[in-house]
């Protein structure tokens, strides 16, 4: 229920360098892909090389892209980002589409870690009235008031008591002029 | 050991060797999938990370490696995908010339000549660029700051400068543009210095190759947007906040302030709290609060100041990016000619700021 006991850190949004305020700068510096030449499990990735790569790599001119052939392993894409922070995952027996998805996971993160957003909202202005303090909205009789007072003493807003609305509606009930009997 | 090699190798074989060891990194995050593992690789791997850990704290902290040292490094792609990160299209020498230190240079020839090769080597260095940048840089951050502080005190104008061509905040923006595994030279992990004058050569560089305007707004988008977020009364205050407020009051043939305590709590205990208005002629202008009269009569004073400078909390947000379109022509123009300064500040001398 609590988010104390998760291990996933928790935080504001924040952005490297106040990116996007001034110009965007795409935040992967560089990805490598590294692949077996054979092994079934890079066919995903072989095949995307041979098909998509070109594209990614013309759409991104700001992400350097290495292959590595590694023969016998399997296949990985490390992702390296502008802030220092490496990315790593495993590409085995993914399909060509899966490749071309986390790629494009990859170029639209910056380097920051996953991490759970407390609030998806911010303001610059938290406050536009001003912050509450206890002096807000006081008379400032009170600085010169000798206390106890007549009325600063009293409490505020009180409406009328049930003494004073019954002896409201008995005044309604008067006759307001009564005939004076004739002798 | 034969059976710790023989693990290794069992590891290597069940496809443990992707899993990164990569010495240079601090953390590398895994996007961990759901893995079984048998049962003895979790106590090797974490005998393996003892023992590591024990080698690194004995040297003094884990190896590291620049970048150019992995298999995976081509530094004509890196400087192509440089500029095109930055969307700026760059003369390639100058940036080159740019990236380069003199202390590079310097290894290099005695690299040469220990082996024999007594070559003269004619590659620029960075040295003239990074003056010339760094001139620029200061000039393109004065004018933005006097475009949009227009009734702020030059001696403001100087603090917010002096921190946002500090070399704190220049190594960062230089880090996070990607210079560190660009730069040659022979200090590694590179210093603060070497990382400020790499990015002041590029600005020269830049300013070379596409023009002073566009250098103008890669300033304006990189350096200058630090200033979001920051509290710039932090950055500088007047040290006499009263006799400068009577001292602007007199020049502007007003009335001389009058301080009154407004409200009052706590007296005689440790949470007091003075509230001081200020009035010119019977006219609030500021109120300020403190823990004891004099400290609350100089807080409304610098809240007066801060109204008249209109540096309130409130004020206005600052424009960033494309919203300095309009005042870009008043920007250049305002690169030289700096505000008035604290002695000679008068409302009538300023204008609003328009943008």
């Amino acid at each position: 229920m609590s988010n104390k006991h998760l291990f996933l850190p928790s935080g504001f949004i924040r952005t490297p360098l106040q990116n996007g305020l001034g110009r965007y700068i795409p935040q992967l510096q560089r990805i490598t892909l590294k692949f077996c030449k054979n092994h079934g499990g890079s066919r995903g990735v072989r095949d995307f090389i041979e098909t998509d790569l070109m594209e990614f790599a013309k759409t991104n001119p700001g992400t350097v892209v290495y292959l590595k052939p590694r023969r016998h392993r399997y296949p990985c894409m490390v992702a390296e980002y502008l802030n220092g922070e490496r990315e790593y995952l495993s590409c085995h027996e993914f399909s060509r589409a899966e490749i071309q998805k986390w790629l494009s996971y990859m170029c639209t993160r910056s380097g920051i870690p996953v991490m759970r957003f407390r609030k998806y909202q911010h303001t610059d202005y938290p406050s536009i009235q001003g912050v509450w303090n206890p002096f807000t909205h006081q008379a400032p009789e009170i600085n010169v008031a000798q206390f106890p007072h007549e009325i600063l003493s009293k409490p505020v807003n009180n409406g009328p008591t049930a003494t004073d609305q019954l002896i409201e509606i008995f005044k309604k009930t008067q006759i307001k002029d009564p005939v004076k009997p004739e002798h | 050991m034969a059976a710790l090699w023989k693990t290794c190798h069992q590891c290597l074989r069940y496809g443990l060797s992707h899993k990164s060891f990569y010495p240079s990194v601090s953390a590398i995050n895994v996007i961990s999938k759901r893995n079984f593992k048998p049962r003895w690789v979790a106590p090797t791997l974490r005998e393996i990370k003892r023992r590591k850990d024990v080698e690194d704290d004995r040297n003094g902290g884990p190896k590291i490696f620049h970048r150019s040292t992995f298999l995976e490094w081509n530094y004509d792609a890196e400087i192509f995908a440089f500029s095109n990160r930055l969307g700026e299209k760059f003369n390639e020498a100058t940036l080159r010339t740019a990236l380069t230190h003199k202390s590079y240079v310097e290894r290099e020839t005695a690299r040469l000549s220990d082996i024999g090769v007594d070559s003269y080597l004619q590659i620029q260095n960075n040295e003239e660029l990074a003056v010339a940048g760094g001139a620029l840089i200061s000039k393109f951050t004065n004018g933005y700051l006097r475009a949009v502080f227009t009734r702020v005190p030059e001696e403001l104008i100087m603090a917010m400068h002096d921190f946002l061509t500090s070399t704190s905040n220049l190594e960062i923006v230089g880090k996070h543009i990607g210079l560190g595994d660009l730069m040659l030279c022979s200090d590694f992990p590179c210093e603060s210095e070497t990382y400020v004058k790499s990015l002041k050569a590029v600005v020269a560089a830049l300013a070379e190759s596409s023009g002073e305007e566009r250098a103008r707004i890669f300033v304006q988008d990189l350096v200058v947007t630090q200033l979001y977020g920051l509290d710039i009364n932090e950055l500088w205050n007047p040290a006499d906040p009263v006799g400068n407020l009577t001292d602007i009051l007199k020049r502007e043939g007003k009335a001389e302030p009058e301080f009154r305590l407004i409200k009052h709590s706590g007296q005689n205990s440790v949470l007091a709290v003075y509230y001081v208005g200020v009035y010119s002629d019977k006219n609030f202008i500021a109120e300020g609060a403190g823990e004891s009269l004099e400290i609350a009569k100089e807080m409304a004073a610098r809240e007066a100041l801060k109204q008249l400078f209109h540096t309130e909390d409130s004020m206005k947000a600052l424009p960033f990016g494309r919203q300095l379109k309009n005042i870009q022509s008043k920007i250049v123009q305002l690169e030289n000619q700096p505000n008035l300064p604290l002695s000679k500040w008068i409302s009538e001398k300023v204008t609003s700021a328009v943008h």
